[in-house]
Parts: structure tokens; C-alpha cells; sequence
């Protein structure tokens, strides 16, 4: 599988909280282009995984998006062209920071954005234990 | 329990002690073992919930609901619902097009899950009041509603389309105002606007998309001589001092503020504050004690306009 941009987004809970849900969702409705190149994943701090999480990205507030392991929006939800900005400065390769740039001007895709959530398991681990 | 003590409170006022307000949304749910879904659906149950909810923690004032999907359902965002939490907003009707383009009116008392509101209020509110039982209202601001709306694309838009992000909030900022009215004909006492994601943004971007979209809502409930509140969530340290010059009697904050801070800046502006107790890490994972985060609060927030409650 081709390396891919490791995206953690550290959340309360992505269905509870509003600003947790739309930082969730400024990453699932990056168009399809984009998701071919990331690997995204939500980390409830409700949960142990979470807090492990959240300890190990030395996270300060929620939400809060890290890229490739560093908190890049923290309670601030980001500008498409800011997300791809900073992806684009940690892609693994030249050709992947090319294909982000030639997507800068593309914008937000909602028509997949439930399933990209889906898939990212958002909402599915928020639970307390 | 002793509701002019909260609704004091909130005015910024002293009280020999601080009020106590469970921001219990779902919970009563969990309390009346019916599940989330089921329970935001029936008035019944959400009076019943409301009223034991109220009773078991002896609070002074408690939510209708603490549900921010309630005026985007009622303008036609689809939602998805779950057994153990609020619905979150799947669909986006304007992210292509501004509310008046797809056709988007003003909900009215007989929208979406509206009806069922006033009939809880109806049952509920009775039972509150002899309890002495404050009744809050809680109206999802014009940011959150301006996301449930055109998606996420609004935090682009308040940069890139200007003209585009105030003609959503705009309109986000009336259904507001409706909301503001409903709530106060339900009586309740103290009306929230609840804008969580306004947290998320920058000073300059408050000023410019929050607060000119919730002046009519503020008139609304102080004209209806309710109580007027402004509920932010996560950290809202970059935007505490705009949501203080905001027309409200007081504001409310989560657990990631220095509740000292909170204090100073509210008293500097005359107004009620409350919350910060320590939701996830006290009462949800208990990695802190919650009697001792209650201590704390209760230390720092003094007698001058504190409501104690969850962040």
C-alpha cells in the first residue's frame, strides 16, 4: 500500500460535540483525491485509547488535528487551503506534496462525507471506559 | 432548589450560595432507563426525565433539552440518531446555495420536533415550579447552525466568501430569534444561545460572524424579560473577552478555561458565569476527584454570579 498522511483527530466525542464533529468532518470532506493519500482516525478522550492518544501527540485542548503526529489545528477548525497547506509540508513524498499543491483550489466534497466518517470509525469509539 | 437564585446569578448578581445547574441533556434519558433516541422524541418522557432528573440532583435550573440538531431538523438537515447520545446533523442543505436559493423559511411552532418541545414544557413546567426549578432554554447559535447548514466549508467561507458566510449566519441568526420566542412562550426562564463552535474561530471572526447574529436573539429573550446566556464550549480563551461584550446577562464555559480567568473577565463586565467543572476527567473518567474539582470551582468561582455546573 502506498505510504499515506497519518492524520489523528483528538476529540471529546465527534457526535456530542459540535466543534469535534466539524473538525471531524473538515478532514472526511476533503475530496476523494485527498483521502486516496490519508489515513485519518478519531480519538475520543472518553476513551483509555484516547487518553493514551491524546498523552502520546502531547495534545493541549480538544479538538485538536494532528498531522503525522504533530497538532497542527488545535481549537481551530481549519481553512480548506490551510489543511492542505499543512499536510502538503509533511507529505512522506515530492510527488504527493505535487498532487496536494494541484488540489489546492478544489475545496470541500460533502457528497461522501457520511461515509468517509463511517470508515474513520467516527463516533463509533466514545464511549467512557 | 431555588430558582431565583440561579436567574440571579446569571444577572451577575450575588447569592448567599452558588446555584447548581446539571446541564443534563441526555442523561435524563439514562436516568428514566430510556434510550437517547426514544426519549428526545416523546414529550412525555422528556418531561419525565426533566422533572426526576431535576429532583434526584436537587438542581436549580436544568435544560429542556440540550440538543443542538433541533432548529437545523426543523429547517430539513437529515439527522442521524443514537440509543446513548444527541443526533448529529448528516445533511447540508446549503452547501452550494444560500438558505433563501433552496428555499429555506423560518421554522415554525409545527416544525420538526418544535411540537414536541412546547408539549414537554407544557407538562414539565408545572412540576419545575414547585420544585423551584428554573426552566432553560437552549438555542443552537448562529456559527453551529451556520455548520449544520453549509457543512464545514464555512470555516473557509468567513475568509474566502464573506458575503456567503453572512448570508448563512444571517439567516442562521433569525431561526435564532424564532427559537429565542418558542422558548420563551414554553416559559422557560433562562434562554441559552449555545454557539459551541464559536470557540473555534478567531476574535476578528466573532466579531464579525457571531456577534451581529445574535443581537436579535438577545433582544428577544431580555425583551421577553427572560434571562439571557451564552453557552461556548472547548477552548474559548481567544474569543471569552467578545463573548462578554455580547448583550447577554452572563456566559457559560466548559472545563478547559483557568476558571480564574473566567471569573475576572465576567466581573470586569458585570456579568453571570458558570460551568467548568471537570465533565470528562472528574465525572466521566474520574482520572481527578470530583468532589475535590468541586471544591476548587466553588473556591474560585466565589458568591458573585456563579452558577456551579459542568463544563
Amino acid at each position: 500500500m502506498a505510504e499515506k498522511i497519518k492524520i489523528d483527530v483528538l476529540t471529546l466525542d465527534s457526535v456530542q460535540c459540535a466543534a469535534c464533529g466539524y473538525m471531524m468532518e473538515s478532514i472526511a470532506a476533503l475530496p476523494d483525491d485527498i483521502q486516496d493519500m490519508i489515513e485519518y482516525t478519531e480519538w475520543s478522550i472518553k476513551t483509555k485509547e484516547g487518553i493514551g492518544k491524546f498523552m502520546e501527540l502531547k495534545g493541549k485542548v480538544l479538538p485538536t488535528i494532528c498531522i503525522e503526529g504533530d497538532c497542527v489545528f488545535e481549537s481551530i477548525i481549519p481553512q480548506y487551503e490551510k489543511l492542505i497547506d499543512e499536510m502538503a509540508k509533511r507529505a512522506p513524498t515530492d510527488s504527493m506534496r505535487e498532487s496536494l499543491g494541484s488540489l489546492r483550489d478544489q475545496g470541500f466534497d460533502f457528497s461522501k462525507v457520511q461515509q468517509n466518517l463511517e470508515n474513520a470509525g467516527a463516533g463509533q469509539k466514545t464511549k467512557a471506559g | 432548589m431555588a430558582k431565583q437564585k440561579f436567574i440571579d446569578a446569571v444577572r451577575g448578581k450575588r447569592t448567599e450560595t452558588a446555584p447548581w445547574v446539571p446541564y443534563a441533556g441526555v442523561h435524563c434519558a439514562f436516568l428514566i432507563n430510556e434510550p437517547a433516541d426514544k426519549y428526545l422524541q416523546d414529550p412525555e418522557l422528556l418531561a419525565k426525565g426533566l422533572v426526576e432528573t431535576a429532583k434526584k440532583y436537587q438542581a436549580d435550573g436544568i435544560p429542556l433539552v440540550f440538543d443542538l440538531s433541533i432548529e437545523a431538523d426543523s429547517l430539513g438537515c437529515e439527522l442521524k440518531w443514537w440509543p446513548d447520545n444527541v443526533p448529529s446533523v448528516t445533511t447540508h442543505p446549503c452547501t452550494e446555495k444560500t438558505p433563501a436559493e433552496v428555499g429555506l423559511t423560518m421554522p415554525t411552532r409545527e416544525s420538526g420536533r418544535w411540537p414536541i418541545l412546547f408539549e414537554a414544557a407544557r407538562i414539565a413546567r408545572p412540576q419545575l415550579d414547585e420544585l423551584d426549578c428554573a426552566l432553560i432554554g437552549g438555542i443552537c447559535g448562529p456559527l453551529t447552525l451556520a455548520s449544520h447548514l453549509a457543512g464545514v466549508r464555512i470555516f473557509t467561507d468567513v475568509y474566502k466568501h464573506k458575503d456567503f458566510a453572512q448570508n448563512i449566519c444571517a439567516f442562521a441568526g433569525e431561526v435564532g430569534a424564532v427559537a429565542a420566542g418558542f422558548y420563551a412562550e414554553m416559559g422557560c426562564d433562562v434562554i441559552a444561545i449555545i454557539d459551541p463552535v464559536a470557540s473555534q474561530i478567531k476574535s476578528e471572526t466573532f466579531k464579525e460572524f457571531v456577534t451581529p447574529h445574535v443581537e436579535k436573539t438577545i433582544q428577544v429573550i431580555n425583551d421577553a424579560g427572560c434571562t439571557s446566556d451564552f453557552f461556548i464550549c472547548g477552548d474559548a480563551t481567544k474569543v471569552l473577552k467578545d463573548v462578554c461584550e455580547l448583550n447577554t446577562h452572563g456566559f457559560a464555559i466548559d472545563e478547559q478555561l483557568n476558571m480564574n480567568f473566567v471569573r475576572d473577565l465576567a466581573r470586569e463586565h458585570g456579568k453571570g458565569f458558570g460551568g467548568n467543572l471537570k465533565l470528562t476527567l472528574a465525572l466521566s473518567l474520574g482520572l481527578l476527584s470530583p468532589r475535590e474539582d468541586a471544591i476548587v470551582s466553588l473556591a474560585a468561582g466565589g458568591h458573585v454570579g456563579y452558577t456551579f455546573a459542568p463544563g
